[in-house]
């Protein structure tokens, strides 16, 4: 990285944070039922919905009630999206004339948007009908954007000062979608299809080359999902190349866009964090640790030398810079989608992406970002109380050994769900089917689909060739586990808050420099300890044996 | 859990939770699955009409290709793309990959190498602000030459 580029990076990054900062006000305010400028446009058409969802928007729920609200809603949205793409053959915008998708193809399909994962087993522009590619896909990208927010909400809610539950599921969702994500994705869409993006239900434009040779081009509703799958850090691209694709990610301009949008939300969630608290300053050791856990994945990153613009994996027009810069924001916000071939990357690259994925909050998905931060907020408490021999408090909340269990539990569930299943791959023989590879190339691809599964992140080494029985079962598991358990274990815990004596000691300031870089080095601890060994043997191994990239 | 009201209906999976939990995914399925990307459709489709069907680039008329997608080249006459590339579809090739390849292409048509050089060069693109480096669009570069040099490339014009 030249100074240049390093000067692009502070760019882009200084917009996000500027940006996010100032949208913050108007983000928390959709969970606080404040008025907003539009009010004449959303409150109309949300009060529509209420009506036919026949719920009572205002009345608060406990933890319980509001997650299985979610996990049934979100049930549904994936059977719906199930349906779609089994039959696509015979609902209507199938100009292609695609045949319905496997039974484990569309399943684990569904599970990976369901959950907002995007991990894709399939290539988009050779197997999905537009209606697919519109109700199954971009659908499931907004409906799982929507309940990622709302578990972070709800999350906060339950350390609100007099809070009387968690928020209420539907009103949380429906206004989600009515005032953040479907007005930030109209008008990214439409500046997407400026740049270049297509935009069209007309089928593939077929012509005659120069030479004569014949050529399809594949195109489609491509900007409405792109816009989504980048603003609610989903990842599931148009086609299996992703943002490496030209007709989904044409220029320079459009990378910056994409980039700049999926880092947009999970940073402007944590501003709003202090604002729903009612406690700005809390919001800093966040934000602080947030980006210092982002920083180093990108320094991490960026030690090694760049690939050429030419080299194999790499699109011209990003070359090695905005390709790598995408590889770690990609992992740090759990979009999953890529604008350049994983094995294009340099070893030390892949190792940050691990640790976007293992860390979850750097600044981490849409909403969950926020919960897996509070998480480790949390734990820092409790170890910082631990050495000071003081009692853990949190805003004057005390944490108790059953807080502690179900955070620990949280947090062990990930290294389960991506170690276990790892071994598995290799015992049952299903990583030698795909040609994983037994070397330390081998073992990260392995490791990674995991990692990407369990983390909801989505980008992956294998691809199409990952669609084996095997692989669309385990992932489909492990990224329902990956996705539900800590969550729901997280609500608990916030739900537990509710009614809970505070205590207005002069006890640990979390708002403090202190408490930040405390919660920075605590995250790094608990993540590095946790992988170590198999890094080991992975990345860092492949790094050690000289190997510049994937591809040798 | 002071204030909490309790959820309506028998059990946690009574009707009362699953009849708006199907309703509420409906309604996610209309507005933003089939409403929201026709609505964008509509608006592309009126204001960027040439974005948002794929840039097809014309040739007499006649379309033949588009700047977002490579086309095989495979004469020596016309500048080649790259075959290795994360989307394998890559369009571009890099400022020194055009300029190497002016050398075959003059020496296959008689185009003075200069000429070839002046044409790359006037066909750079890639800078957005700052960001980015320079590359050439081979399918751009080629009807350039096509239709700078209607003699050598005539039967394709």
């Amino acid at each position: 990285m030249d100074l240049s580029e390093a000067f692009e990076l502070f760019l882009i990054l200084g917009s996000v944070l500027i940006s996010a900062r100032l949208l913050a006000p108007y983000v928390a305010g959709v969970y606080t039922n404040s008025r907003s400028r539009l009010e004449r446009v959303f409150a109309p058409l949300e009060k529509l919905i209420f009506r036919a969802l026949g719920v009572d928007a205002l009345r608060v729920m406990g933890w319980k009630e509001y997650f299985l609200s979610a996990v049934i809603a979100n049930a549904f949205a994936m059977a719906l999206a199930f349906v779609i793409l089994m039959f696509q053959n015979f609902f209507p915008l199938d100009p292609q004339g695609f045949h319905g998708l496997s039974l484990g193809l569309a399943f684990q399909t569904v599970v990976s948007f369901g959950t907002n994962t995007n991990l894709q087993h399939y290539n988009g522009e050779s197997s999905l009908s537009y209606l697919s590619q519109m109700g199954a896909i971009q659908f499931l990208q907004f409906s799982s954007a929507a309940t990622g927010i709302c578990f972070g909400v709800a999350m906060v809610r339950g350390f609100i000062t007099g809070s009387k539950g968690l928020g209420n599921f539907y009103s949380d969702f429906v206004r989600t979608i009515t005032r953040i994500l479907l007005p930030f994705s109209l008008l990214s869409s439409v500046a997407l299809v400026w740049l270049g993006v297509p935009q069209t239900i007309s089928g593939y434009a077929s012509v005659i080359g120069i030479e004569g040779i014949r050529q399809t081009i594949p195109v489609g509703p491509v900007a409405s999902l792109v816009s989504i799958m980048q603003i609610g850090t989903n990842g599931g691209g148009y086609y299996g190349a992703n943002s490496a694709y030209p007709l989904q990610n044409p220029n320079p301009a459009t990378d910056v866009l994409e980039l700049y949008l999926m880092m947009l939300l999970p940073t402007c969630l944590i501003f709003a964090f202090g604002r729903l608290l009612g406690k700005k300053r809390e919001a800093r050791p966040l934000l602080i640790s947030a980006y210092s856990l982002y920083a180093l994945n990108l320094l991490v990153a960026f030690l090694a030398p760049l690939p050429s613009a030419q080299a194999p994996g790499i699109e011209v027009r990003f070359g090695g810079f905005l390709s790598t810069f995408w590889t770690v924001t990609t992992t740090s916000t759990m979009t999953g989608s890529v604008n350049a071939s994983l094995y294009a990357m340099n070893p030390l690259a892949i190792l940050s992406a691990f640790m976007g994925m293992f860390v979850q909050a750097a600044p981490g998905g849409v909403g969950s970002g926020l919960a897996y931060m509070l998480m480790y907020v949390l734990i820092t408490v409790f170890v910082v109380g631990l050495m000071s021999g003081r009692t853990p408090e949190y805003l004057g909340l005390k944490i108790g050994a059953r807080d502690l269990k179900l955070l620990m539990l949280a947090f062990l569930i990930h290294p389960l769900i991506i170690l276990v299943p790892t071994i598995l791959a290799y015992v049952s023989g299903a990583a030698a089917a795909v040609n994983a590879g037994s070397g330390p190339l081998g073992l990260t691809a392995i490791m990674y689909e995991f990692a990407s599964a369990a983390s909801n992140n989505g980008s992956d080494f294998l691809g199409a060739a990952a669609n084996t029985q095997f692989f669309n079962l385990s992932t489909a598991f492990v990224m329902l586990i990956g996705r539900y358990a800590p969550l729901g274990l997280l609500m608990a815990l916030s739900g537990s808050m509710i009614g809970r004596k505070r205590f207005f000691t002069t006890g640990l300031d979390t708002a403090s420099f202190a408490f930040s870089g405390v919660l920075v080095l605590s995250v790094l601890v608990l993540v590095v300890l946790t992988f170590l060994p198999f890094l080991a043997l992975g990345p860092i191994l492949s790094y050690l044996r000289g190997m510049v990239n994937g591809f040798g | 859990m002071g204030g909490v009201t309790k959820p309506r209906g028998p059990g946690w999976l009574g009707k009362s939770n699953l009849t708006p939990a199907l309703r509420l995914a409906l309604i996610t399925l209309v507005v933003c699955g089939i409403a929201f990307p026709l609505l964008v459709t509509a608006v592309a489709q009126t204001l960027f009409p040439y974005q948002a069907d794929g840039e097809l680039v014309k040739l007499d008329g006649r379309a033949v290709g588009s700047n977002l997608l490579a086309q095989q080249f495979t004469r020596p006459i016309f500048f080649q793309p790259r075959n290795n590339s994360a989307s394998g579809v890559d369009p571009d090739i890099t400022l020194e990959n055009a300029l190497s390849q002016a050398e075959r292409v003059s020496n296959a048509t008689g185009i003075p190498l200069a000429q070839l050089d002046r044409l790359v060069y006037e066909n750079v693109q890639g800078r957005f602000l700052i960001f980015g480096s320079p590359y050439v669009n081979v399918l751009k570069l080629n009807l350039l030459l096509i239709q700078s040099y209607p003699e050598i490339y005539g039967k394709y014009g």
